[in-house]
C-alpha cells in the first residue's frame, strides 16, 4: 500500500503542473497578506490599540441603547464590550495590528486548496484512461480497491501539504511584515456561560483550516467520483468547480424553502455553527456533519464501485 | 516440468449489450511455447487479451492462468503474467527509468538491480533517464516489453508487439521471444496481423474470426495441410503452347497461366512426367518450382479473405 501511495506521488510531483500550483499558493498567500497590510488601519499597530477600544466601547455603548437594534446584533455587541472590558483589564491586545491578523485572514485560502486538489483529483483516474496508461497499471497484483484507495489518499495529503506550506509562508510572511511579536497573543471569545475565556490562538486557525478542510474534502471526493464514473477529466473538473463556486449562490436562492436545509451546499461550510448563524434556524452541528458525512460516503461508495467493476476499454 | 497448460480458457464468452464479441473460446497454451493469435482486424484479439490479464470482465466461461482463476484470483493469477495490451502507454511526463520504478513498486521483491537488467536487454541504456514524452513508438515499444518482463512473469502477453519496431526490432524481439521460451521457459501469447511475422514467431497459432476460434494448429502444420495436391510454377514458352500440353497430362488438376509462365496444381509425383512431355514437344523451360503456400495464403483461405467485423 505505501509503495502505491509512493507511486501516486512520484506521478504527481514529478509533473510541472503540480509545481505550478505550489507557487500560485504561495504566491497568492504573499499577495493576499501584503495587500492586506499595505491597507490596514495602521493606527492599532503599537499601543495605539488602548485608545482604538476605548472608543469603540463607547460606540457600542450608545448603539445597545438605541432602540431600533436586532438580537443578533445586540448578543454581539454585549459580548464584544465584554471581550474589550477584558482586554484592558488583562492587558491583552487585540490581534489587529499583528500578524494574527494577517495569518487568520490568510486561512481564507483555503478555497484554493480546493480548487488546486479539486483540479488534481478530477485528472487522476479520468487521465489515467484517457491516456491508457490504465492498462498497465491495473494489471499488476494490486487490487483495484487498493490503487483506488491509494491515489485518494495521495490526494488528501496534496490538499494536507498545501495547508501546511499556507501556514508556513503565512507566519513567516505575516511575521516580517508586523513583525513577529505578540506570539503568545491568546484569541478572547465569550463562552456558554456569559464569562469571556482564553483560547490558543494556533489551535485556533487550525480549527478553522480543518472545518474548512472538511469541504475541500467532500468537493475532492465529488471530483474523483465524477473522474471515476465518466472518465472524463474536463467533466469532473468542470463539475465541481462550478459546484464550488456556484454552490453558495444557489444556496442563497434556495434559503426560503425548508428542504434546502438537506442539500450538500446548506452544510458544506460548518464554520457557520461556531459562528452561531447556521444557513437555516434550528439546523445542528450534528445535523449538517450527518448530511456531510452521507454524502462522503455515497460519493466515495460509487467512485470505488465504478472503478473497480467496469470494463478498461481505453 | 510440469505438462499443464500455463494458459487455459474455458468457454470464455464476452458480450457487450446484445452483441456477442468473444464467442465460446476454449483453448490450451503449453508451457514454453510461443502462441500466435491471428485473426482480421476485429476479431477479437484485443478483447480476449483484456479478459485474460483481467481489464474485462468474462460474460461465460472462465480463464485459469498456472491454475489460479483470473476472476477470482486475480492477484495470484496476475502476478505470473506480463503484458503488453494494444499501444505500450506509458506516463509521459516520467522519465523511462521512472516508469520502470513505478511498475516495479507495484510487485514485491523487484530489485533496483532487475530494473537495469531490463533495460539492457531492450537496449535502452542511452536513453532510459529521458522523458518518454520524447521517445519514438519503437523505443516506447522498447519499454513496453521491459516493464512486461520486469518481475520475471510466465506468461508474456503482447499484443501486436512488432508494431512500430523498424525491421531490426523486430528481428530482436522474435530472436529475443524465441531466447525466453527455449531457454527460461517463458510462454508467451502474441496477436499480430503481421501474417508473415506470425509463421517466423509462433510454434502454435489460434485463429479468431468475428469471435470464434477457427482452428487451433502448430505452424507446420498449417503449411503442410494440403500436401497431396501442390502448387508448382513452371516458367517455360511457349506459355500457350505449355498449357495446352500440361492441361492433358493424366493427375493434374488445374492449370492457369500467370505473368511468370504457368501455374499448376497436381500431385508432386506427376511433375518429372509434365517436365519430359514438355520437352519432348521442345518447349524452352526456364524454372520448375513448387510455390509454398504461406501462412497468409492459408489464412485468407480458411477465413474466406473475410472482411473487417
Ligand atoms: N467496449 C466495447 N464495446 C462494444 N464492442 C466492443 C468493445 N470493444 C471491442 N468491441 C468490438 O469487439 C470486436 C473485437 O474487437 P477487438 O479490439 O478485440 O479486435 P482485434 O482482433 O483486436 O482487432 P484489431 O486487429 O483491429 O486490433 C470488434 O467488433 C469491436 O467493435
Ligand atoms: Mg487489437
Amino acid at each position: 500500500m505505501v509503495s502505491l501511495i509512493l507511486n501516486e506521488n512520484m506521478k504527481l510531483y514529478r509533473r510541472i503542473r503540480t509545481w505550478v500550483m505550489v507557487v500560485l499558493m504561495i504566491g497568492a498567500v504573499l499577495l493576499g497578506s501584503f495587500m492586506e497590510w499595505h491597507y490596514d488601519d495602521k493606527s492599532m499597530q503599537g499601543d495605539g490599540w488602548r485608545t482604538e477600544i476605548a472608543d469603540e466601547q463607547r460606540q457600542m455603548q450608545q448603539g445597545l441603547s438605541s432602540p431600533d437594534m436586532g438580537d443578533d446584533t445586540k448578543r454581539y455587541y454585549q459580548d464584544q464590550i465584554l471581550i474589550n472590558d477584558y482586554r484592558l483589564e488583562h492587558d491583552i491586545r487585540p490581534t489587529s495590528g499583528t500578524m494574527w491578523d494577517g495569518i487568520n485572514g490568510s486561512a481564507e485560502l483555503i478555497v484554493l486548496i480546493t480548487l488546486f486538489t479539486v483540479i488534481i483529483a478530477g485528472d487522476s483516474l479520468a487521465g489515467e484512461f484517457a491516456t491508457g496508461t490504465i492498462k498497465l497499471l491495473l494489471i499488476r497484483p494490486a487490487s483495484r480497491f487498493k490503487i483506488w484507495l491509494a491515489k485518494y489518499l495521495s490526494l488528501i495529503l496534496f490538499s494536507l501539504m498545501l495547508l501546511c506550506i499556507l501556514f508556513v509562508v503565512s507566519v513567516l510572511f505575516n511575521g516580517l511584515l508586523y513583525g513577529f511579536g505578540w506570539m503568545n497573543l491568546p484569541l478572547l471569545e465569550v463562552n456558554g456561560s456569559g464569562q469571556v475565556a482564553e483560547y490558543n490562538m494556533v489551535a485556533n486557525l487550525w480549527k478553522t483550516y480543518l472545518l474548512n478542510g472538511v469541504s475541500t474534502i467532500i468537493f475532492v471526493s465529488m471530483a474523483f467520483m465524477i473522474s471515476s464514473a465518466f472518465r472524463s477529466s474536463t467533466m469532473a473538473i468542470g463539475i465541481s468547480i462550478a459546484a464550488l463556486f456556484a454552490g453558495a449562490i444557489l444556496m442563497e436562492l434556495l434559503q426560503a424553502y425548508d428542504w434546502s436545509r438537506y442539500l450538500l451546499f446548506a452544510n458544506i461550510d460548518l464554520s457557520q455553527h461556531l459562528s452561531g448563524r447556521p444557513y437555516q434556524e434550528g439546523m445542528t452541528l450534528s445535523f449538517s456533519i450527518i448530511v456531510l458525512a452521507i454524502h462522503f460516503a455515497v460519493f466515495n461508495l460509487v467512485s470505488w464501485l465504478v472503478f473497480t467493476r467496469r470494463d478498461v476499454a481505453a | 516440468m510440469s505438462q499443464e497448460p500455463v494458459v487455459s480458457l474455458r468457454q470464455v464468452t464476452k458480450r457487450v449489450g446484445r452483441h456477442t464479441i468473444i464467442d465460446n473460446l476454449t483453448f490450451d497454451v503449453p508451457q514454453g511455447e510461443i502462441f500466435g493469435f491471428l485473426g482480421p482486424n476485429g476479431a477479437g484479439k484485443t478483447t480476449t487479451i483484456r479478459m485474460m490479464v483481467g481489464l474485462m470482465s468474462i460474460t461465460n466461461g472462465e480463464i485459469l492462468i498456472k491454475g489460479k482463476n483470473i476472476k477470482s484470483q486475480f492477484e495470484q493469477a496476475i502476478r505470473h503474467v506480463g503484458a503488453i495490451v494494444e499501444n505500450p502507454e506509458m506516463y509521459k511526463f516520467l522519465s523511462g527509468y521512472h516508469n520502470l520504478v513505478h511498475y516495479a513498486r507495484m510487485i514485491p521483491g523487484i530489485p533496483k538491480e532487475r530494473i537495469r537488467e531490463v533495460v539492457e536487454l531492450v537496449k535502452l541504456e542511452d536513453r532510459i533517464h529521458d522523458k518518454v514524452k520524447k521517445y519514438s513508438l519503437g523505443m516506447r515499444q522498447r519499454l513496453g516489453v521491459a516493464q512486461a518482463l520486469l518481475h520475471r512473469p510466465s506468461v508474456l502477453i503482447l499484443d501486436e508487439p512488432t508494431n512500430g519496431l523498424d525491421p531490426a526490432g523486430i528481428r530482436e524481439l522474435r530472436d529475443y521471444l524465441h531466447y525466453l521460451t527455449r531457454e527460461e521457459g517463458i510462454t508467451v501469447i502474441v496477436s499480430s496481423h503481421l501474417l508473415s511475422e506470425m509463421e517466423l514467431m509462433c510454434d502454435r497459432v489460434a485463429i479468431l474470426q468475428k469471435g470464434r476460434l477457427v482452428d487451433v494448429k502448430r505452424i507446420q502444420e498449417f503449411m503442410n495441410t494440403d500436401d497431396k495436391a501442390q502448387t508448382f510454377l513452371i516458367e517455360a514458352l511457349p506459355v500457350e503452347q505449355a498449357l495446352a500440353i500440361v492441361r492433358e497430362v493424366e493427375g493434374v488438376s488445374g492449370v492457369k497461366p500467370v505473368s511468370e509462365g504457368i501455374e499448376l496444381i497436381a500431385d508432386r509425383a506427376v511433375i518429372p512426367e509434365v517436365v519430359s512431355r514438355l520437352i519432348e514437344a521442345n518447349i524452352a523451360i526456364y524454372e520448375v518450382r513448387s510455390v509454398r503456400q504461406s501462412l497468409e495464403d492459408r489464412f485468407l483461405q480458411i477465413t474466406g479473405g473475410e472482411k473487417i467485423g
